[in-house]
Protein backbone atom coordinates (compact mmCIF):
# COMPACT_ATOMS: atom_id res chain seq x y z
CA UNK A 1 0.00 0.00 0.00
CA UNK A 2 1.13 3.54 -0.65
CA UNK A 3 0.35 5.91 2.18
CA UNK A 4 -0.77 9.37 1.26
CA UNK A 5 0.36 12.45 2.90
CA UNK A 6 -1.04 15.59 2.81
CA UNK A 7 1.71 18.28 3.64
CA UNK A 8 -0.39 21.33 3.67
CA UNK A 9 -2.72 19.74 6.19
CA UNK A 10 -0.06 17.96 8.31
CA UNK A 11 1.21 21.75 8.11
CA UNK A 12 -1.78 23.08 9.26
CA UNK A 13 -2.02 20.93 12.09
CA UNK A 14 1.72 21.22 13.04
CA UNK A 15 1.83 25.01 13.67
CA UNK A 16 -0.30 27.42 14.80
CA UNK A 17 -1.58 30.43 12.95
CA UNK A 18 -2.49 30.42 9.55
CA UNK A 19 1.14 30.23 7.56
CA UNK A 20 1.49 27.68 4.01
CA UNK A 21 4.81 27.27 4.10
CA UNK A 22 7.16 25.06 4.52
CA UNK A 23 10.34 26.62 6.55
CA UNK A 24 12.49 26.55 9.66
CA UNK A 25 13.67 23.35 11.54
CA UNK A 26 11.36 23.51 14.23
CA UNK A 27 8.75 23.63 11.74
CA UNK A 28 10.23 20.45 10.15
CA UNK A 29 10.56 18.60 12.69
CA UNK A 30 7.21 18.93 14.18
CA UNK A 31 6.16 18.17 10.46
CA UNK A 32 8.34 15.34 10.26
CA UNK A 33 7.41 13.36 13.43
CA UNK A 34 3.66 13.78 12.78
CA UNK A 35 4.34 11.55 9.56
CA UNK A 36 6.96 9.67 11.30
CA UNK A 37 3.74 8.55 13.43
CA UNK A 38 1.16 7.96 10.57
CA UNK A 39 3.66 5.89 8.79
CA UNK A 40 4.51 4.17 12.23
CA UNK A 41 0.65 3.71 12.66
CA UNK A 42 0.15 1.63 9.51
CA UNK A 43 2.07 -0.78 11.03
CA UNK A 44 4.43 -1.84 7.98
CA UNK A 45 8.07 -1.19 9.66
CA UNK A 46 6.95 -4.09 11.88
CA UNK A 47 6.60 -5.98 8.67
CA UNK A 48 10.27 -5.12 7.55
CA UNK A 49 8.09 -3.74 4.43
CA UNK A 50 10.12 -0.54 2.55
CA UNK A 51 7.58 2.25 3.44
CA UNK A 52 5.93 3.75 0.60
CA UNK A 53 4.27 7.22 0.98
CA UNK A 54 3.32 9.44 -1.70
CA UNK A 55 3.33 13.13 -0.58
CA UNK A 56 1.14 15.62 -1.90
CA UNK A 57 2.67 19.13 -1.96
CA UNK A 58 -0.18 21.17 -3.36
CA UNK A 59 -1.07 24.07 -1.28
CA UNK A 60 2.65 24.40 0.13
CA UNK A 61 3.62 28.01 -0.72
CA UNK A 62 7.38 27.59 0.06
CA UNK A 63 9.92 25.22 1.69
CA UNK A 64 13.26 26.22 2.42
CA UNK A 65 16.50 24.12 2.28
CA UNK A 66 16.28 23.94 6.70
CA UNK A 67 12.81 22.07 6.19
CA UNK A 68 13.38 20.25 3.21
CA UNK A 69 16.48 18.43 5.45
CA UNK A 70 14.44 17.62 8.53
CA UNK A 71 11.69 16.77 6.87
CA UNK A 72 12.41 15.13 3.01
CA UNK A 73 16.32 14.26 3.62
CA UNK A 74 15.24 12.45 7.60
CA UNK A 75 12.65 10.48 6.48
CA UNK A 76 14.53 8.76 4.48
CA UNK A 77 17.96 8.58 6.37
CA UNK A 78 15.78 7.53 9.16
CA UNK A 79 14.22 4.73 7.66
CA UNK A 80 14.25 2.77 4.29
CA UNK A 81 11.42 4.59 2.61
CA UNK A 82 10.36 5.06 -0.88
CA UNK A 83 8.60 8.94 -1.29
CA UNK A 84 6.78 10.37 -4.00
CA UNK A 85 6.38 14.04 -4.10
CA UNK A 86 3.34 15.35 -5.92
CA UNK A 87 1.82 18.83 -6.05
CA UNK A 88 5.25 19.93 -6.61
CA UNK A 89 6.05 23.62 -8.24
CA UNK A 90 9.99 24.36 -8.95
CA UNK A 91 10.40 25.85 -6.10
CA UNK A 92 9.59 23.32 -3.92
CA UNK A 93 11.97 21.07 -6.52
CA UNK A 94 14.93 24.04 -5.99
CA UNK A 95 14.87 22.96 -2.26
CA UNK A 96 14.96 19.56 -1.79
CA UNK A 97 16.93 18.30 -5.17
CA UNK A 98 20.26 19.94 -3.66
CA UNK A 99 19.35 18.27 -0.02
CA UNK A 100 19.02 15.11 -1.36
CA UNK A 101 22.15 15.12 -4.05
CA UNK A 102 24.28 16.02 -0.94
CA UNK A 103 23.33 12.98 1.04
CA UNK A 104 23.25 10.88 -1.93
CA UNK A 105 19.30 10.27 -1.28
CA UNK A 106 16.71 10.31 -4.12
CA UNK A 107 12.68 10.89 -4.22
CA UNK A 108 10.47 10.25 -6.77
CA UNK A 109 8.59 13.08 -8.28
CA UNK A 110 5.08 12.28 -10.29
CA UNK A 111 4.05 14.54 -12.24
CA UNK A 112 0.85 15.36 -13.63
CA UNK A 113 0.44 13.66 -16.22
CA UNK A 114 1.47 10.48 -13.56
CA UNK A 115 4.69 9.53 -14.54
CA UNK A 116 7.40 9.21 -12.10
CA UNK A 117 10.59 11.34 -12.40
CA UNK A 118 13.59 10.62 -10.09
CA UNK A 119 15.11 13.68 -7.52
CA UNK A 120 18.56 13.84 -6.15
CA UNK A 121 21.58 10.89 -6.71
CA UNK A 122 20.63 8.94 -9.55
CA UNK A 123 21.78 5.24 -8.12
CA UNK A 124 19.60 5.94 -5.24
CA UNK A 125 16.50 7.05 -7.78
CA UNK A 126 16.96 3.97 -9.53
CA UNK A 127 16.69 1.33 -6.84
CA UNK A 128 13.41 3.79 -5.61
CA UNK A 129 11.71 2.37 -9.04
CA UNK A 130 13.13 -1.15 -8.61
CA UNK A 131 11.49 -1.17 -5.19
CA UNK A 132 8.23 0.29 -6.44
CA UNK A 133 8.14 -2.13 -9.20
CA UNK A 134 9.05 -5.19 -7.84
CA UNK A 135 6.00 -4.51 -5.48
CA UNK A 136 4.04 -3.73 -8.46
CA UNK A 137 3.10 -0.31 -7.25
CA UNK A 138 4.82 1.19 -10.32
CA UNK A 139 4.95 -0.23 -13.91
CA UNK A 140 6.58 1.01 -17.34
CA UNK A 141 4.46 2.75 -19.37
CA UNK A 142 4.48 2.79 -23.16
CA UNK A 143 7.65 4.71 -23.90
CA UNK A 144 9.75 3.96 -21.43
CA UNK A 145 8.49 6.40 -18.34
CA UNK A 146 6.97 4.96 -15.51
CA UNK A 147 3.81 5.50 -13.22
CA UNK A 148 2.30 4.58 -10.10
CA UNK A 149 -0.32 1.42 -10.62
CA UNK A 150 -2.82 2.94 -8.25
CA UNK A 151 -2.48 6.36 -9.24
CA UNK B 1 28.91 60.05 31.77
CA UNK B 2 28.01 59.38 28.40
CA UNK B 3 29.98 58.52 25.21
CA UNK B 4 29.22 59.85 21.72
CA UNK B 5 28.92 57.79 18.67
CA UNK B 6 28.65 59.36 15.69
CA UNK B 7 25.90 57.54 13.13
CA UNK B 8 27.25 58.17 9.51
CA UNK B 9 25.82 60.30 7.21
CA UNK B 10 25.56 57.87 4.75
CA UNK B 11 25.23 54.59 6.64
CA UNK B 12 25.61 51.47 5.05
CA UNK B 13 27.15 48.32 4.55
CA UNK B 14 30.54 50.64 3.71
CA UNK B 15 30.27 52.92 6.44
CA UNK B 16 29.45 50.33 8.89
CA UNK B 17 33.44 49.74 9.81
CA UNK B 18 33.58 53.41 10.62
CA UNK B 19 31.13 53.07 12.84
CA UNK B 20 31.75 49.90 14.56
CA UNK B 21 34.99 51.46 15.14
CA UNK B 22 33.14 54.52 17.11
CA UNK B 23 31.15 52.12 18.84
CA UNK B 24 33.93 49.34 19.88
CA UNK B 25 35.72 52.85 21.28
CA UNK B 26 32.91 54.05 23.20
CA UNK B 27 31.90 51.36 24.64
CA UNK B 28 35.54 51.04 26.29
CA UNK B 29 34.58 52.64 29.76
CA UNK B 30 30.92 50.90 30.02
CA UNK B 31 28.99 54.51 29.88
CA UNK B 32 26.06 55.15 28.09
CA UNK B 33 26.19 55.62 24.93
CA UNK B 34 24.23 58.64 22.86
CA UNK B 35 24.04 57.55 18.81
CA UNK B 36 23.62 60.98 17.35
CA UNK B 37 21.88 60.04 13.90
CA UNK B 38 21.21 63.83 13.90
CA UNK B 39 23.02 64.54 10.16
CA UNK B 40 22.04 61.34 8.72
CA UNK B 41 21.08 62.28 5.27
CA UNK B 42 20.44 58.04 4.21
CA UNK B 43 20.89 54.77 5.59
CA UNK B 44 20.03 51.47 3.95
CA UNK B 45 18.37 48.71 5.49
CA UNK B 46 21.77 47.30 6.78
CA UNK B 47 22.51 50.21 8.09
CA UNK B 48 19.21 51.00 9.98
CA UNK B 49 18.88 47.32 11.53
CA UNK B 50 22.82 47.61 12.26
CA UNK B 51 21.40 50.47 14.32
CA UNK B 52 19.13 48.49 16.30
CA UNK B 53 21.74 45.89 16.79
CA UNK B 54 24.14 48.51 18.15
CA UNK B 55 21.16 49.41 20.97
CA UNK B 56 20.69 45.91 21.70
CA UNK B 57 23.99 45.49 22.56
CA UNK B 58 24.21 48.59 24.20
CA UNK B 59 21.96 48.52 26.67
CA UNK B 60 23.17 48.21 30.50
CA UNK B 61 21.66 46.74 33.38
CA UNK B 62 20.71 48.84 35.54
CA UNK B 63 21.47 47.62 39.28
CA UNK B 64 18.08 46.20 39.69
CA UNK B 65 15.90 48.26 38.15
CA UNK B 66 15.50 47.91 33.80
CA UNK B 67 18.36 48.29 31.50
CA UNK B 68 19.42 51.81 30.80
CA UNK B 69 18.48 52.28 26.94
CA UNK B 70 20.92 54.07 25.20
CA UNK B 71 20.30 57.65 23.55
CA UNK B 72 19.57 58.55 20.64
CA UNK B 73 19.70 61.37 18.31
CA UNK B 74 17.18 61.03 15.22
CA UNK B 75 17.61 62.67 12.64
CA UNK B 76 17.07 66.38 11.74
CA UNK B 77 16.16 66.21 7.81
CA UNK B 78 12.14 65.92 7.36
CA UNK B 79 12.43 63.34 4.66
CA UNK B 80 15.20 61.24 6.22
CA UNK B 81 12.75 60.71 9.62
CA UNK B 82 9.92 60.14 7.35
CA UNK B 83 11.86 57.58 5.42
CA UNK B 84 12.97 55.91 8.63
CA UNK B 85 9.50 55.86 9.97
CA UNK B 86 8.40 54.12 7.13
CA UNK B 87 11.22 51.67 6.74
CA UNK B 88 9.72 50.55 10.18
CA UNK B 89 13.28 51.65 11.92
CA UNK B 90 11.28 53.81 14.70
CA UNK B 91 8.70 51.05 15.36
CA UNK B 92 11.51 48.86 16.62
CA UNK B 93 14.09 51.79 18.31
CA UNK B 94 11.32 53.12 20.29
CA UNK B 95 11.98 50.09 22.63
CA UNK B 96 15.77 50.15 22.81
CA UNK B 97 16.83 53.51 22.43
CA UNK B 98 15.72 56.73 24.66
CA UNK B 99 15.14 58.70 21.38
CA UNK B 100 15.53 62.66 21.36
CA UNK B 101 14.24 64.35 18.61
CA UNK B 102 10.74 64.69 16.86
CA UNK B 103 9.93 60.97 15.31
CA UNK B 104 7.08 61.31 12.58
CA UNK B 105 4.13 58.96 13.30
CA UNK B 106 4.09 57.30 10.04
CA UNK B 107 2.77 53.83 9.55
CA UNK B 108 5.67 51.56 8.38
CA UNK B 109 5.90 50.08 4.86
CA UNK B 110 2.72 49.72 1.95
CA UNK B 111 4.69 51.10 -0.39
CA UNK B 112 6.52 49.82 -3.22
CA UNK B 113 10.33 50.79 -2.50
CA UNK B 114 9.89 49.29 1.22
CA UNK B 115 9.24 45.02 0.67
CA UNK B 116 9.66 43.91 4.31
CA UNK B 117 10.09 47.12 6.64
CA UNK B 118 12.39 46.58 9.58
CA UNK B 119 10.89 43.80 11.31
CA UNK B 120 12.27 41.26 15.06
CA UNK B 121 13.27 38.39 14.40
CA UNK B 122 12.93 36.22 17.44
CA UNK B 123 11.52 32.54 17.11
CA UNK B 124 10.32 30.19 14.28
CA UNK B 125 6.74 31.90 14.12
CA UNK B 126 9.08 35.27 12.86
CA UNK B 127 10.39 33.60 10.56
CA UNK B 128 6.97 32.09 9.11
CA UNK B 129 5.63 35.61 9.20
CA UNK B 130 8.18 36.97 7.23
CA UNK B 131 8.43 34.44 4.26
CA UNK B 132 4.29 34.69 3.96
CA UNK B 133 5.03 38.40 3.98
CA UNK B 134 7.70 38.87 1.35
CA UNK B 135 5.70 36.63 -1.18
CA UNK B 136 2.82 38.63 -1.18
CA UNK B 137 4.57 41.61 -1.66
CA UNK B 138 7.82 40.84 -3.57
CA UNK B 139 6.63 38.13 -6.41
CA UNK B 140 5.31 41.25 -8.77
CA UNK B 141 8.38 43.53 -7.87
CA UNK B 142 10.77 40.84 -8.39
CA UNK B 143 9.18 40.19 -11.59
CA UNK B 144 8.61 43.06 -13.57
CA UNK B 145 11.69 45.44 -11.57
CA UNK B 146 14.24 43.16 -11.63
CA UNK B 147 13.49 40.80 -14.92
CA UNK B 148 13.90 37.59 -12.29
CA UNK B 149 11.61 34.61 -13.33
CA UNK B 150 8.58 34.74 -11.42
CA UNK B 151 10.05 31.20 -10.13
CA UNK B 152 13.17 33.25 -8.58
CA UNK B 153 10.12 34.32 -5.90
CA UNK B 154 10.34 31.24 -3.73
CA UNK B 155 13.72 31.15 -4.16
CA UNK B 156 14.08 34.60 -2.51
CA UNK B 157 11.79 33.28 0.41
CA UNK B 158 13.97 30.43 1.02
CA UNK B 159 17.13 33.02 1.05
CA UNK B 160 15.09 35.01 3.54
CA UNK B 161 13.84 32.04 5.75
CA UNK B 162 17.40 31.05 6.07
CA UNK B 163 19.14 34.07 6.35
CA UNK B 164 16.46 35.01 9.33
CA UNK B 165 17.00 31.25 10.79
CA UNK B 166 20.32 31.82 11.54
CA UNK B 167 19.45 34.48 13.97
CA UNK B 168 17.09 32.02 15.62
CA UNK B 169 19.41 29.13 15.69
CA UNK B 170 22.98 30.75 16.20
CA UNK B 171 22.52 34.40 17.48
CA UNK B 172 21.52 33.42 21.31
CA UNK B 173 19.02 36.68 20.87
CA UNK B 174 16.98 38.64 18.37
CA UNK B 175 17.83 40.38 15.92
CA UNK B 176 16.10 42.69 12.78
CA UNK B 177 15.53 41.93 8.93
CA UNK B 178 14.80 44.50 6.59
CA UNK B 179 14.45 43.98 2.63
CA UNK B 180 13.97 46.88 0.12
CA UNK B 181 14.16 47.52 -3.36
CA UNK B 182 15.80 50.72 -5.05
CA UNK B 183 18.13 51.95 -7.29
CA UNK B 184 22.00 51.27 -7.14
CA UNK B 185 23.86 54.08 -8.31
CA UNK B 186 26.79 53.60 -6.28
CA UNK B 187 27.69 50.36 -8.76
CA UNK B 188 25.01 49.13 -10.88
CA UNK B 189 22.55 52.11 -11.57
CA UNK B 190 19.96 49.41 -11.86
CA UNK B 191 17.11 48.34 -9.51
CA UNK B 192 18.26 45.76 -7.21
CA UNK B 193 16.40 43.99 -3.76
CA UNK B 194 18.40 44.26 -0.73
CA UNK B 195 18.14 41.40 2.04
CA UNK B 196 19.85 43.21 5.30
CA UNK B 197 19.87 40.78 8.83
CA UNK B 198 21.39 41.95 11.96
CA UNK B 199 22.02 40.41 15.16
CA UNK B 200 23.83 41.76 18.35
CA UNK B 201 24.48 37.77 19.51
CA UNK B 202 26.75 35.59 20.08
CA UNK B 203 28.54 36.25 16.47
CA UNK B 204 29.81 32.98 14.37
CA UNK B 205 33.38 32.18 16.24
CA UNK B 206 31.42 31.62 19.20
CA UNK B 207 28.52 29.48 17.95
CA UNK B 208 31.76 27.44 16.20
CA UNK B 209 33.56 27.15 18.34
CA UNK B 210 32.87 24.22 20.33
CA UNK B 211 33.26 22.26 16.88
CA UNK B 212 35.64 23.77 14.81
CA UNK B 213 38.60 25.64 17.24
CA UNK B 214 40.69 22.62 16.81
CA UNK B 215 40.09 22.02 13.35
CA UNK B 216 41.45 25.24 12.49
CA UNK B 217 44.12 25.62 15.39
CA UNK B 218 45.51 28.74 15.26
CA UNK B 219 43.88 29.86 12.69
CA UNK B 220 41.44 29.98 14.12
CA UNK B 221 39.58 33.33 14.62
CA UNK B 222 36.65 35.57 13.30
CA UNK B 223 37.39 34.95 9.55
CA UNK B 224 37.73 31.18 10.06
CA UNK B 225 34.46 30.86 11.45
CA UNK B 226 33.15 32.68 8.64
CA UNK B 227 34.83 31.08 6.09
CA UNK B 228 33.81 28.07 7.79
CA UNK B 229 30.12 28.81 7.74
CA UNK B 230 30.28 30.54 4.31
CA UNK B 231 32.41 28.41 2.03
CA UNK B 232 32.40 24.92 3.89
CA UNK B 233 28.96 25.00 5.05
CA UNK B 234 30.19 23.72 8.21
CA UNK B 235 27.20 24.38 11.60
CA UNK B 236 27.99 24.12 14.69
CA UNK B 237 25.14 21.22 14.86
CA UNK B 238 26.67 18.00 14.43
CA UNK B 239 23.50 16.38 12.31
CA UNK B 240 24.81 15.42 9.13
CA UNK B 241 22.01 18.08 7.13
CA UNK B 242 23.35 21.10 8.90
CA UNK B 243 24.69 24.04 7.04
CA UNK B 244 22.44 23.79 4.39
CA UNK B 245 20.81 27.40 4.90
CA UNK B 246 23.93 29.29 3.54
CA UNK B 247 25.21 26.37 0.88
CA UNK B 248 21.12 27.32 -0.46
CA UNK B 249 21.75 30.88 -0.19
CA UNK B 250 24.96 30.89 -2.35
CA UNK B 251 23.21 28.75 -5.17
CA UNK B 252 20.71 31.19 -5.21
CA UNK B 253 23.28 33.95 -5.71
CA UNK B 254 25.09 32.86 -7.94
CA UNK B 255 22.53 31.86 -10.33
CA UNK B 256 20.86 35.51 -10.07
CA UNK B 257 24.41 37.04 -9.71
CA UNK B 258 23.88 38.16 -6.27
CA UNK B 259 26.30 39.16 -3.58
CA UNK B 260 26.33 37.90 0.19
CA UNK B 261 28.10 39.51 2.75
CA UNK B 262 28.36 38.34 6.80
CA UNK B 263 30.06 40.53 9.04
CA UNK B 264 30.66 38.86 12.78
CA UNK B 265 33.05 39.99 15.32
CA UNK B 266 36.32 41.32 13.36
CA UNK B 267 35.63 39.92 9.99
CA UNK B 268 34.00 40.01 6.93
CA UNK B 269 33.28 37.54 4.13
CA UNK B 270 31.79 38.31 0.99
CA UNK B 271 30.98 36.28 -2.17
CA UNK B 272 31.57 39.02 -4.71
CA UNK B 273 29.82 38.85 -8.10
CA UNK B 274 31.81 40.20 -11.34
CA UNK B 275 29.60 43.54 -10.74
CA UNK B 276 31.15 44.13 -7.75
CA UNK B 277 34.50 45.03 -6.31
CA UNK B 278 34.34 43.92 -2.70
CA UNK B 279 37.05 41.98 -1.02
CA UNK B 280 36.58 38.56 -0.41
CA UNK B 281 37.71 38.53 2.77
CA UNK B 282 38.53 41.53 5.50
CA UNK B 283 40.00 40.78 9.13
CA UNK B 284 41.35 42.93 12.21
CA UNK B 285 37.74 45.00 11.37
CA UNK B 286 36.65 47.22 14.94
CA UNK B 287 34.87 44.47 16.76
CA UNK B 288 30.87 44.29 16.40
CA UNK B 289 28.83 41.92 18.81
CA UNK B 290 26.51 39.19 16.71
CA UNK B 291 26.45 38.66 12.78
CA UNK B 292 25.23 41.31 10.17
CA UNK B 293 23.99 39.60 6.49
CA UNK B 294 23.90 41.64 3.42
CA UNK B 295 22.74 39.73 0.27
CA UNK B 296 21.61 41.96 -2.64
CA UNK B 297 19.89 40.69 -6.06
CA UNK B 298 20.40 43.14 -9.14
CA UNK B 299 18.33 43.01 -11.93
CA UNK B 300 18.91 40.92 -14.39
CA UNK B 301 21.21 41.79 -17.01
CA UNK B 302 23.56 43.59 -14.66
CA UNK B 303 26.02 41.16 -14.31
CA UNK B 304 28.07 42.12 -17.77
CA UNK B 305 28.19 45.46 -16.91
Amino acid sequence: MIQYIDMHAVLQESISGVYADLVTRPTGRVVRERIERAIAGRGEGDTGEITVARMDFAGVGCIDYSCADEIVAKLLRDRPAVLVLSGITDGHREAIEPVLSGHGLAALIERADGTLESLGAAAAATALLDELVARRLAARRPGGTYALTLA
Amino acid sequence: MTRLVEVPAHFDDRSFDQFAGAFAEARRDDERLLFDAHAADWASPYGLVALLAAAQAARRPGSGAPAERPLLTAPTSPEVLSYWARAGFFREAAGLFEIHGKVPRVKAAEESEVLLPVTPVRAAEDVHAVVSKIQQRASAILASELSLDPKATMGFAMALSEACQNIVEHAGTGGWVAVQAYNWRRKLARRVVVIAVADAGVGFRHSLEPTQNKRFGDRWGDAAALEAALVQGVSRFRDPGRGQGLAGIRRYLQRWTGKIAIRSGTARIAIVPQWDDDVPLKEGLPPFPGAQVLIIIPEQGSAER
